[in-house]
């Protein structure tokens, strides 16, 4: 009997334990989707998705003087009207959060209409401007006021009162969205993928069914082990000193010497290598041994076992090794600061610079002033991204292993 | 059909097969009994040649496939295992449509032509007893299928590449009796038209559907004679003790 009151005790605490640290993981990630989504849902919008980040900038002033004219009020709610310029602002953040004012209406007549850039070429203001800093209000006696977009929206208005002229207002056309992060990352996931994939499942075919398992391939798997392990920041120092020199010599483009999207690409095929070679050789490895021996003793050839019964039974395992993949790609930033560098781009090409998902959160949070509520947006996005592959290679999966299972 | 000389089969150090020599007459169905571990398979597989994949598997000896020994450098093991099929313990179709695992051989051997492969596969699916269970459902998954159905769906990729010996590893192992029955009716329909081996732990199996039989024992061939006279008079006293089923 007291032997069972002993058991019973042990049982129940490990018991506890178990339940313990169960419950604290799911704790701990939980917390952390909390904080991201706290922080980050506050800037989440359609807008920051589609956005670029580089801002337009204009220095514009007004050509006519204002005298007699007065417009009518279209009374948007929160927005501050200038009876005699014909336009609302209102008090607005940016995209990335910080305090502005925003240009919510100009009317038809309005001068701001009219108005024209430093070299003089007719360059209207249009709705959605906002404040770049200051404009200068102009007064019939030929005084002038600097109003500062510190100053709020109301202010603007106030000071334009009885002015008759608007003079190096600095304004611009929005930025700080991550349209051209997100395009470059899935450009990565794409381009790293295609080589990527074909090379580690042959290499891991090559291995599994071809090389003579010997001291060489047991010594070449561990190798293998070895580079998962490897810190990728080490492999970003390869894709500088190799790959970033190499990619400007193939495309004969000296500007590719400050990185590329081939070469981050190139560098996270590397990064990826090892990953695939281990998913396809421990997919290939449960294909059952009764499979191959049926196609051999149908008289097909080893190399035709290999690609038509070996590889499409390993097809699932490879395309798991695929997902894993897709996370090292969209989660690595060490490397890719070296092979690609850190330059947010907009306009998206294999042979530009631009920048991943994950790098723009360092650049975001390396600033002088970091923030923490960009950086999370964009961690939701990179979720976002993350979860709507993995679901598709999952129903591709699915789809595969339906039609003869 | 088969002439073996002097065969010898070592897995390593250890010996599987000691000095085996048999012939085997075409056109007759050739049953291998004998206790677990005795080499009956081991010598099964060597016929064509599927020893080759374990590699630490060393054969000695001659083993003639109509007077061409097949482990002479020279020969094609393709070409054998094309003349030589083999249906497996259990039953092993490929995660394929019924069609593609008839066809599958021949297409490895290159037939592209549609409609030849469409009446290689109505013929293989016939001789093997299946065509009318499976006519209507040729692009269906061969992993639907019973497991009766399957093995003889096996049997029926192995005649599509129109062999001459079928090599069959204890085929009914895995089934119920009634599959077995259907398997046993097969082959001795297929007799006519094939020379068949069959590994058999089942000895009214080997009584019931073989012309000869070879009594394996400790990697060595004890006894190979009528099936009548080893289930009757055998010459052997091991032989005996093991088909009244005193050991083994």
């Amino acid at each position: 009997m007291r032997k069972v009151k002993k058991r019973q005790v042990i049982d129940l605490s490990l018991k506890i334990i178990t339940y313990l640290a169960s419950f604290i993981s799911v704790i701990i990630l939980g917390a952390i989707l909390i904080f991201v989504f706290s922080n980050g849902s506050k800037l989440l919008s359609f807008k920051i998705l589609t956005t670029d980040y580089n801002s337009k900038p204009y220095r514009l002033k007004t050509t006519k003087d204002v005298e007699g004219l007065s417009f009518t009020n279209p009374n948007i709610t929160d927005a501050y009207f200038s009876e005699d310029f014909g336009f609302a602002v209102k008090d607005d953040y940016t995209l990335e959060g910080t305090e502005t004012i925003r240009f919510v209406y100009i009317d038809e007549n309005s001068p701001l209409k009219t108005s024209v850039n430093e070299q003089g070429d007719n360059e209207p203001f249009k709705v959605d401007f906002i404040f770049d800093s200051t404009m200068r209000a102009v007064y019939k006696d030929g005084s002038t006021t600097t109003i500062f977009s510190k100053d709020g929206a109301k202010n603007v208005v106030d000071t334009l009162n009885g002015a008759i002229k608007i003079e190096a207002a600095n304004v611009k056309f929005e930025g700080g969205g991550i349209r051209g992060s997100i395009i470059t990352t899935l450009y990565l996931i794409g381009l790293t993928l295609l080589i990527g994939l074909p090379f580690g499942v042959l290499t891991a075919l090559y291995l599994h069914e071809i090389a003579p398992q010997n001291k060489i391939t047991n010594l070449l798997r561990s190798f293998i082990d070895m580079l998962t392990g490897i810190p990728s920041i080490i492999f970003g120092l390869m894709g500088a000193a190799f790959f970033i020199p190499f990619t400007s010599l193939l495309f004969n483009n000296p500007d590719m010497k400050r990185g590329s999207v081939i070469a981050g690409a190139l560098t996270l095929v590397v990064i990826i290598l090892p990953v695939v070679i281990k998913a396809t050789e421990s997919a290939l490895s449960v294909v059952p041994k009764s499979y191959k021996e049926g196609s051999l003793a149908l008289g097909a050839t080893k190399t035709q076992t290999t690609f038509k019964i070996m590889l499409p039974n390993a097809l699932p395992g490879i395309l798991s090794g695929a997902i894993l993949s897709i996370g090292r790609i969209i989660g690595e930033s060490a490397a890719l600061i070296f092979a690609m560098g850190t330059f947010i781009g907009d306009n998206i090409t294999i042979t530009g610079r631009s920048t991943s998902l994950a790098v723009h959160i360092w650049s975001v949070m390396g600033g002088e002033i970091p923030n923490i509520n960009l950086a999370s947006t964009i961690a939701i996005v990179i979720l976002i991204v993350v979860l709507i592959l993995n679901i598709s290679v999952k129903l591709i999966t699915n789809s595969f292993m339906k039609k003869y299972k | 059909m088969f002439k073996v000389e002097n065969m010898s089969l070592h897995y390593g150090e250890k010996m599987a097969l000691d000095n085996i020599n048999i012939e085997i007459k075409e056109k007759e169905v050739t049953a291998f009994i004998g206790p677990s571990g005795c080499g009956k398979s081991s010598f099964l597989r060597s016929l064509n040649r599927m020893n080759d994949l374990i590699e630490e598997a060393k054969i000695e000896g001659i083993v003639k496939l109509k007077g061409e020994n097949i482990y002479d450098k020279k020969y094609d093991v393709i070409d054998l295992r094309t003349k030589v099929g083999m249906v497996f313990q259990s039953p092993n179709p490929f995660p394929m449509s019924i069609f593609e695992n008839v066809v599958y051989g021949p297409k490895r051997q290159g037939v592209r032509n549609k409609k030849t492969l469409r009446e290689i596969a109505e013929k293989a699916l016939k001789q093997a007893a299946l065509w009318e269970e499976v006519s209507s459902r040729l692009n269906e998954s061969a992993m639907k299928l019973s497991g009766g159905q399957q093995q003889r769906l096996c049997i029926a990729r192995t005649l599509a590449m129109e062999p001459e010996v079928i090599l069959m590893d204890e085929p009914t192992s895995a089934l119920d009796p009634i599959a077995t029955q259907k398997i046993e009716d097969l082959i001795r329909e297929l007799k006519n038209d094939y020379t068949i081996i069959i590994v058999t732990h089942n000895m009214q199996q080997a009584a019931r559907i073989s012309d000869k039989t070879a009594f394996f024992y400790m990697g060595e061939l004890i006894e190979f004679d009528k099936t009548t006279k080893i289930f009757n008079k055998p010459k052997y006293d091991q032989t005996e003790k093991y088909i009244t089923g005193r050991f083994g």
